[in-house]
């Protein structure tokens, strides 16, 4: 039988119907999600399927949002989308004063199992107030979780586990990978939310990245032929941090990198790089590295953009650089830089 | 459910009687949670409770030792949580702002104006997902109605017609803002609620008894699954928070009104008026001040939490 291979957002939209099919207290909501092609594909004829459990709302974000943690507290499982973070900052009390405090407020036996699915990053013409990736925001906030799924296989495992979770769960989509495809099991299965992934062995050094992030370093490997054995890490968990992978693998290469798609300020690689830096069970035979965007808003030119995410190029010669290889010398075509991959993950 | 005014004298003098003794222990510094009193209120928690049923829930904001009280809560656990302690109503994590007991179907408060609101919509739309009897109470402020997330819920649940009844209990000040410094002339409550499609009643805070009965009656549509908003207007005899009696920005409300409406005042005449005795109404009063006086005594004696407690408890599990 030929490997069966789906898109990002159909692993999403089927871990939703097959959660929904299980369990009678997932709906989901958020505005367009009742749409025939709903929220980018990830919700697309679930109204038709499940006509009282799919709801459009309106444009009230914070309103429907904390009713969703209001039905949450009483034992519903609701599935919230936010198709740009930006709509969701509309929601900051509920999401981060009230779902994330909730359990420990109230002395335990209060979780709040809703799933917050908020889309971020980047997309060719969006500019400043469309493609913010505030990991940090998300990542610092304590009681939620917050994973970053990097590929369709572990967006439909996470979107379960999130789903099965007592706790908010915040699923930060990167829209990038929306048409990024890999071979994905059709039955349910869950992956955990709080621990990284190898996701390719190395002796070299260890490349730790996440959503959009993830995908130009895969890429990036690609450059390196067999220079240089990189071990390349999936963070999959933002909040909290998977340490123990990351130690355990940086013990064995000696190196690190963090690829972050964010700004330089305040951003994963350097909370990462800090930890391993203050661990003196650790040898390291470099100094860390890391490389992100710079602390500017994203523009919408693409004469702009094009300097602003670090490409799979820029990451290939910064890890070479370590080792003190000459860079590679590769232009990426205006549709390598601009437009979302649409590769598909071995 | 037919007025019962001895029941709920009963009530409210629990109230006034465990505010004003927990305020005396907040003045000797025992109390390291920041509290806001409800003395004064006490005829909106109570008439608004004793028309539910016990299916029903409620939820509140940051004055809300009342309405839990007033929902049947326990005392002792809500007297411990003000002091910190393991066996509080939220093993010490919460404080006074944050009363929860689902037990007596009283779900949670919070203290961020208004965030109050979207939550217990939540709670009635379980209650319709589910196709449960109850429906959601919420408490809040004349303050916190000024919040946007207000007006939003108020269409959103008329949208999906949920059993929420949403109680504003105006008592004339945000923190110490008057209303007029807050609202325009023309701000007509009324007018917008009813212009989202849900309902408006208006009821005298002072009085058990018009609270209660409009509570009754506009329930029975809330259970249709036409939300409300029952708005009472209410002195606050304290301050904003603490237990201070500071007159300076007070206009209408002033000591002799406050005195002259007082709810307990008016609830303890109807009884008189019915018969019973003025002694009785004493005897109550000193079997309820000596249960106080127990509550506090028991928190006092009860332990604060382990070290440990401090760790736990940020995700369910």
């Amino acid at each position: 039988m030929p490997p069966r291979i789906i898109k990002y957002t159909e692993a999403i939209k089927e871990a939703t119907d097959q959660i929904m099919e299980i369990d009678p207290s997932v709906f989901v909501i958020g505005l367009g999600v009742a749409y025939k092609n709903g929220a980018d594909g990830t919700t697309s004829g679930l109204k038709l399927k499940y006509e009282n459990r799919v709801f459009d709302v309106p444009v009230s974000e914070a309103s429907f949002t904390g009713m969703s943690v209001g039905a949450a507290i009483n034992g519903l499982k609701p599935i919230v989308h936010h198709g740009r973070v930006e709509f969701a900052y509309f929601a900051a009390d509920q999401i981060f004063t009230q779902a994330a405090k909730w359990n420990y407020m109230f002395g335990g036996d209060n979780g709040v199992p809703i799933v917050l699915r908020i889309a971020v990053g980047r997309q060719w013409g969006n500019g400043p107030q469309h493609t913010q990736s505030p990991y940090a925001l998300f990542g610092g906030a304590m009681g939620l979780k917050v994973v970053i799924p990097s590929t369709p296989k572990m967006a439909k495992g996470l979107l379960i586990s999130a789903v099965k979770d007592k706790n908010p769960v915040i699923f930060l989509e990167s829209r990038w990978l929306y048409n990024t495809k890999q071979e994905v099991p059709a039955e349910v299965y869950e992956e955990s939310l709080d621990k990284a992934k190898v996701f390719k062995e190395g002796k070299d050094i260890t490349v730790v990245a996440y959503g959009d992030g993830f995908i130009a370093s895969l890429e990036a490997l690609d450059f390196l032929n067999n220079d240089v054995s990189v071990e390349l890490i999936d963070l999959v968990s933002i909040n909290p941090i998977d340490y123990e992978t990351i130690f355990n693998s940086v013990k064995k290469t000696g190196r690190l990198m963090c690829v972050d798609t964010t700004h330089e300020a305040f951003n994963i690689g350097s909370e990462i790089i800090s930890k391993v830096v203050q661990n003196s069970s650790i040898d390291l035979k470099e100094r860390p590295t890391s490389i992100s965007c710079p602390n500017v808003p994203c523009p919408t030119s693409t004469a702009l953009t094009e300097f602003y995410y670090p490409t799979k190029v820029d990451i290939a010669n910064l890890i070479l650089k370590q080792f003190n290889k000459p860079k590679i010398d590769k232009k990426l075509s205006f549709e390598e830089l601009h437009l979302a991959p649409g590769l598909t993950i071995l | 459910m037919e007025i019962n005014f001895l029941q709920a004298y009963k009530k409210m003098i629990l109230i006034r009687i465990a505010e004003q003794e927990i305020a005396d222990h907040y003045l000797q510094n025992k109390i390291m949670s920041f509290v806001h009193f409800y003395v004064g209120q006490e005829a909106v928690a109570v008439g608004v409770c004793d028309a539910l049923g016990k299916e029903d829930k409620v939820m509140g904001n940051h004055r809300s030792h009342g309405h839990y009280l007033a929902k049947g809560g326990d005392l002792n656990k809500m007297v411990s949580e003000l002091l910190g302690k393991e066996n509080g109503l939220a093993r010490g994590k919460g404080g006074s702002m944050h009363m929860i007991d689902k037990s007596v179907n009283f779900i949670g408060t919070t203290p961020i104006l208004g965030s109050v609101v979207p939550l217990s919509c939540g709670s009635a739309f379980e209650q319709k997902y589910n196709k449960k009897d109850g429906i959601t109470v919420a408490f809040f402020g004349d303050g916190a109605f000024e919040e946007g997330i207000v007006y939003e819920t108020l269409n959103l649940a008329n949208l999906f017609k949920l059993p929420l009844m949403l109680v504003v209990e105006n008592n004339l000040f945000a923190v110490n803002s008057k209303l007029s410094d807050r609202r325009s002339p023309e701000y007509d409550i009324e007018k917008i609620v009813s212009g989202f499609g849900v309902s408006y009643v208006k009821a005298d805070g002072n009085d058990y008894e018009d609270v209660f009965n409009k509570t009754k009656k506009i329930i029975e549509t809330v259970r249709t699954g036409k939300p409300a908003v029952l708005e009472c207007i209410a002195y606050r005899h304290m301050a904003h928070s603490a237990p201070i009696f500071d007159e300076g920005y007070r206009e209408e409300d002033i000591l002799e009104k406050r005195q002259e409406k007082d709810p307990i005042k008016k609830v303890k005449q109807s009884l008189l008026d019915s018969g019973i005795k003025e002694e009785e109404l004493v005897i109550i009063e000193e079997d309820t001040k000596k249960i106080v006086l127990d509550s506090i005594k028991f928190a006092v004696d009860s332990n604060y939490p382990p070290k440990e407690s401090l760790y736990t408890d940020l995700y369910a599990s």
